[in-house]
């Protein structure tokens, strides 16, 4: 049992001008699930550094840190290493070594424990966290949601008595995020533990949380519990209201007064019990498609190895200029290989391919026939040491004035004018996502692939980057929206399609598509769905309340 | 490749075999014991690899065989026993071709050992080894592991990405290079970049704590003490006789070998057995888990 207190910190970072963190005071009380929210890059992870010594960053600090009622200085670094947790973001990047067994024993071996003694976590946590079935494999193998909780895993095996994650599920899907979520909820309430978590995925995290802890510039602007916190921000107009959980969001906009509901059964009893008037929003008449599609597959199978299984199926897909196709279907259905093959980068062995009027066979050059591709992980696109020469050499074949304008266009388009002159892994997730699209716009693609674009991005960044988005497709790019971030397409796709088994076996215009799902459909029509049955996001619902009230 | 009793034996016992018949093969250069040592390597590479084992004998250790014990007599023309003159006025002794026979032979055997080890020794193994003794060492050693191919993979995924931005690549060799050379650094930069986390991960578990230890998935049972001890106990008898001169062999420049004795036959009697053992420790095996079957 662990608690905090943190005492008026101040936090400057060198060569900065104004503090990363002023005057934050809060205590952790033991047991306690304590949750810190704020947007991107307003000091969630300076703040949670400052809870162990040897993560501390460099700068300038006042104020004091407790833990147990002792300044944390004072706490040996072995009994930090044991009893403070703590768990970043990446899942790939924190893995050490290349085996589950040996990475599970890694905290244990760096203490000294003898070989008993480890034998007997090591059994333990491999147990209970499910890794028994992977335990001899590479790391390499295991899924993304498989390695956070190995992660997780190998920090339990020191039996710590406080957990401390730095946003440990923005790089997971959906599914394995409320797995995760889930683990760390329960290690909280049958052991006891002490866990302090920012996360932005606060539609699973805020009902699990004791108390919340909003952070905005460096400040400590609201902290109480979920409800309180919920309310307080969906009424004001905090940039943070659009991250809040839906029901809490159609609780306060709908004006209902008192503590807003948090999870989606207790926003479905709400609405239920308004006695609201039956009401359906017209279907949105779907975009006129043009005759000849942009890219268009039929029937195609796919491979990776000669005896392997398939992993397309005879998979039909067509993509139409202006318009965005959101793909959505669980890990594994082959969505990220539909990539490929669109892109050129894998050839299947059966099907066909026509981009405009052209058939294509074999390999081909993405570039040349103008298709543009953003995979998961923005950093595989850059080569240079600055944004600015990025692009540069994206735009290669013109003339340095076209080139300039170009540039200044995407720039201007994907707005990241201030990211110009650094370092591409100095921008923030979301920066990276949009200084790497306007690479891919400088090639000036007819269609644009898109592989989880919208991973690791708070809610205001997503509403940046899908209007971005928007922009594009009413330049008359098709756009192909693989994720598994169901609001998103459901906000922006104009089409979407369910892949599963290596085939897209329903494909309907994106608000028929959702509300006829029960499990896979936003959060929203879910709480809604009884009353009204075709509204899909949170905003929809609260005019059709609030336009049945009047 | 096939899973074998043997494989399953501590890493210690393992490596103790290994080294004792590979060591005993390289410096014993006796027909009979360089025979014995061949076709047992051969055997349990077989055995462990299947087909693929027995093309690589066939199509690589025969001919190599063959090869040497034809190129030894022209150039080595020590020895008493001539066979026949060669144009240029040098002599083919029986000597040189016997000698070149029996070193390829121990060549051979070395190379299908080695193999054998490849597949009985995976990395774990050898990380539990070092770990024993120096456990920084175990863990540089599982961090190369992991870092090589991961390293390799996102250079794959860069050029792979870069594909729809970079036209450039293979059009000419020398901007292909200059692109080669560009993912190359930034995956580099990338791979730094991930480090820092890494590190960070490493301090907040402990590491650079004094009284590191290593942890290991095998454990030395009472099974492996007795195969260790019938490993020693071979190897002592048979070093003993080529030590004593009852298992001796000599080529030049007269062939001369030991006489046939209680201790050399004792002595080939531990050598064979000493390098049959893992495949009798398979054999045992199968026909235990046939037996067992069966009743069921």
């Amino acid at each position: 049992m662990a608690f905090y207190k943190i005492e008026d910190l101040t936090f400057t970072y060198p060569n900065c001008a104004s503090p990363a963190l002023s005057n934050v005071s809060f205590e952790a009380r033991e047991g306690d699930f304590l949750l810190l929210i704020g947007r991107s890059g307003c000091g969630k992870s300076t703040l949670l550094r400052h809870m162990k010594t040897s993560l501390a960053p460099h700068g300038n600090m006042t104020g004091r840190v407790l833990i147990n009622g002792r300044p944390l200085g004072e706490t040996s670094e072995r009994d930090q290493a044991m009893k403070i947790g703590f768990v970043f973001q990446h899942p790939d990047d924190q893995i050490v070594t290349d085996k589950v067994w040996h990475e599970l024993a890694f905290g244990l071996e760096s203490i000294g424990a003898d070989t008993k003694t480890m034998r007997i976590k090591i059994a333990e946590m491999a147990s209970y966290f499910g890794l028994d079935e992977v335990f001899y494999k590479n790391v390499s193998e295991l899924s993304g949601g498989q390695k956070q909780l190995l992660n997780l895993a190998s920090v339990m095996a020191l039996s710590p008595e406080v957990l401390i994650m730095d946003e440990p599920t923005s790089q997971l899907d959906p599914i394995a995020a409320s797995e995760f979520l889930s683990t760390v909820k329960k290690l909280n309430t049958e052991l006891g533990i002490t866990v302090i978590i920012s996360e932005h995925r606060l539609e699973e995290a805020m009902p699990l949380a004791d108390r919340v802890l909003v952070l905005d510039e460096g400040r400590l602007v609201c902290e109480g519990k979920p409800r309180q916190v919920a309310g307080k921000l969906c009424r004001s107009n905090s940039p943070l209201a659009g991250a809040m959980p839906t029901a809490a969001r159609i609780f306060c906009g709908i004006g209902a007064e008192g503590l807003p509901a948090l999870t989606v059964n207790e926003g479905r009893r709400l609405l239920n019990s308004l006695g609201l008037e039956k009401k359906l929003l017209p279907s949105a008449e779907r975009k006129a498609r043009d005759e000849a599609p942009a890219i268009k597959a039929e029937g195609l199978m796919f491979r990776y190895e000669k005896d392997g299984d398939d992993v397309l199926k005879g998979l039909d897909v067509s993509l139409h200029s202006g318009e965005i196709y959101g793909l959505v279907g669980g890990n594994g259905a082959g969505k990220s290989t539909l990539l490929k093959l669109l892109s050129g980068a894998a050839v299947p062995y059966r099907g066909r391919l026509t981009v405009g009027a052209e058939k294509l066979k074999g390999r081909f050059s993405a570039f040349e026939k103008r298709i543009g591709c953003l995979y998961q992980d923005p950093r595989t696109l850059f080569s240079k040491d600055t944004v600015w020469e990025d692009l540069e050499s994206a735009a290669f074949n013109r003339d340095p004035a076209t080139a300039k304008a170009r540039i200044d266009e995407a720039v201007r388009l994907m707005d990241i004018e201030s990211c110009l002159s650094k370092h591409p892994f100095d921008l923030s997730g979301g920066e990276q996502q949009r200084a790497a699209a306007a690479k891919v716009l400088l090639t000036e693609p007819n269609i644009l692939l898109l592989d989880e674009p919208t991973k690791g991005m708070d809610a205001s960044i997503k509403e940046v980057f899908g209007e971005k988005l928007r922009k594009l497709a009413e330049k008359g790019i098709a756009i192909l929206l693989v994720s598994h971030d169901i609001e998103f397409c459901a906000e922006y796709a104009d089409t979407v399609g369910f892949m599963f088994d290596g085939r897209i076996d329903s494909e309907n215009a994106a608000r028929e598509f959702f509300c006829e799902n029960v499990f896979y459909t936003t959060a929203a029509n879910r709480i809604a769905r009884d009353v009204y049955k075709n509204a899909l996001l949170e905003k929809e619902v609260t005019a059709l309340a609030l336009g049945g009230e009047r | 490749m096939r899973k074998d009793a043997f494989g399953q034996t501590h890493p210690a016992v393992e490596l103790f075999f290994f080294l004792a018949v590979m060591l005993i093969t390289a410096f014993v250069l006796h027909p009979a014991v360089t025979g014995i040592s061949l076709a047992a390597a051969c055997a349990y590479n077989v055995y462990l690899r299947g087909r693929k084992a027995l093309l690589f004998t066939l199509c690589f250790v025969l001919p190599f065989i063959l090869l040497i014990a034809v190129l030894n007599p022209l150039f080595n023309h020590a020895g008493v026993t001539v066979l026949f003159y060669l144009h240029n006025g040098n002599a083919v002794t029986l000597e040189a071709v016997l000698y070149g026979i029996v070193s390829a032979c121990m060549f051979a055997a070395l190379i299908s050992w080695c193999s054998c080890l490849n597949a009985v020794m995976s990395s774990d193994k050898y990380v539990c080894l070092f770990g024993r003794a120096i456990p920084v060492l175990s863990l540089l050693f599982s961090m190369v592991l992991r870092f090589v191919p991961r390293f390799t993979a996102r250079i794959g995924l860069v050029s792979a990405a870069q594909k729809s931005t970079c036209p450039e690549m293979g059009k000419s060799p020398v901007k292909a290079l200059k692109h080669g050379v560009s993912v190359l650094s930034f995956t580099t930069s990338w791979a730094l970049e991930s480090s820092v986390v890494m590190a960070d991960s490493m301090k907040s578990r402990g590491y650079g704590l004094p009284g590191r230890t290593s942890y290991s998935i095998y454990r030395f049972d009472s099974r492996d003490a007795v195969l260790a001890a019938l490993l020693a106990a071979f190897c002592v008898v048979s070093i003993a006789a080529m030590v004593s001169k009852r298992i001796c062999f000599r080529f030049y420049p007269s062939i001369k070998y030991s006489s046939f004795g209680a201790l050399s036959a004792a002595g080939y009697a531990a050598f064979a057995l000493l390098c049959l053992l893992p495949l009798l420790l398979d054999i045992l095996e199968n026909v235990r888990w046939h037996s067992i079957r069966s009743k069921i």
